[in-house]
């Protein structure tokens, strides 16, 4: 089975949350596939997982029967995914919404790299721009860093006022 | 110099002169009134009978002494005479020759005053153009420490004028900030960036 996990996660946190759910629902199978097998009971109700996990499992498992062996499968296509997967981490000067974020994950997707996770943070401290943070790289194009760069042309500007 | 020489030598030939009429002078006095001394052997002298008599005798006598009289009187006019107007040749000589000598004098001085003059103004122009060099060096020195405050001051004012402008931005964009009109700006920043985000991000992974 072969998916393309870019179309599920944008975000590290969403990475791990569906890490988290897919561990959840791999472990309730583990279990009610024992139990199934020794009571019969076919009432065992599944845990409550996200939407994303859900549709995750439902596209993950639509051409074959869920099956332990699918699982964890799907588990070891995610964790190689959150291994290897670029990461960065770009910082707003508010919380930014979705339709900001999707365009923003797109530009990067599109231009820098198919694979790669956007953490949004926001500090209001920044007043404007953006700075993003790749590893231990930050680009501080932020509006406080470009005043506080170019304030020593102040008294140029107010002169020519 | 030479024309004090020059006087004490006319005074001198003045003096020898006037020495030398004065002797003249006594030798006569000495001889008129001089007793002729008497022979020492009248006896010896023949007796010669006098051929004028007493009369005539006292008579030539009279006239002799009247007639050496007015020549002694007339030497002695002119000898005065002589002496007035030698004396008043030297006192005119003195009184040109100090003339001379002051004016000389009063011409050195007048040089030596003049001299002490021009040196003095020499001076005093050299003094002057000292004062008027460190009066401009002065002025070049507060000019240039003028300028350097002055810039310093400037400098310090755009500082306090950025810092207060940055306060007053910082401080009123914290709370208004609108990510919906930032989008655009935030794509544009990332396209401008491209190329080195892009990089580092290839590179590293």
């Amino acid at each position: 089975m072969k998916i393309d996990l870019n179309d599920w996660v944008s975000s590290p946190q969403e990475l791990k949350s569906l890490l988290m759910g897919v561990r959840s629902y791999a472990h309730w199978y583990a279990q009610t596939t024992v139990k199934m097998k020794v009571t019969k009971d076919m009432s065992q109700t599944a845990p409550a997982v996200s939407q994303a996990v859900t549709d995750l499992l439902n596209t993950w498992f639509s051409q074959t029967p869920p099956s332990q062996t699918g699982l964890d499968e799907l588990l070891a296509l995610l964790q190689k995914f959150e291994s290897t997967a670029p990461r960065i981490t770009i910082t707003l000067a508010a919380a930014a919404p979705e339709s900001l974020k999707k365009q923003l994950t797109n530009w990067c997707r599109q231009n820098i790299d198919p694979n790669l996770l956007v953490d949004y943070r926001f500090s209001s401290t920044i007043l404007g721009g953006m700075v993003i943070r790749h590893r231990s790289h930050v680009y501080d194009w932020s509006f406080k860093r470009q005043i506080m760069a170019n304030r020593a042309n102040f008294p140029e500007v107010l002169r020519r006022v | 110099m030479t024309g004090t020489i020059f006087l004490q030598i006319f005074l001198f030939i003045d003096v020898f002169i006037i020495g030398g009429l004065a002797v003249i002078a006594l030798q006569h006095a000495v001889a008129h009134f001089k007793q002729p001394k008497p022979l020492a052997n009248d006896a010896q002298v023949p007796i010669v009978a006098d051929p004028l008599p007493q009369t005539v005798k006292e008579n030539l006598v009279h006239a002799s002494q009247t007639q050496f009289q007015a020549v002694l009187n007339q030497a002695a006019g002119s000898l005065q005479q002589d002496l007035k107007t030698t004396s008043d040749n030297i006192n005119n000589l003195v009184l040109r020759l100090a003339s001379e000598i002051v004016s000389n004098e009063l011409e050195r001085y007048r040089e030596e005053l003049s001299k002490l003059h021009n040196q003095a103004v020499g001076d005093l122009s050299g003094i002057k153009q000292q004062m008027v060099a460190h009066e401009t060096e002065l002025k070049a020195k507060v000019a240039q420490e003028y300028e350097a405050e002055k810039q310093r001051l400037i400098k310090q004012i755009d500082t306090k004028l950025a810092d207060a402008v940055s306060s007053f931005l910082l401080e009123t964009l914290k709370h208004n900030v609108d990510l919906g009109s930032q989008s655009t700006y935030l794509i544009d920043t990332l396209e401008e960036h491209k190329a080195e985000f892009a990089e580092e991000v290839t590179v590293e992974d």
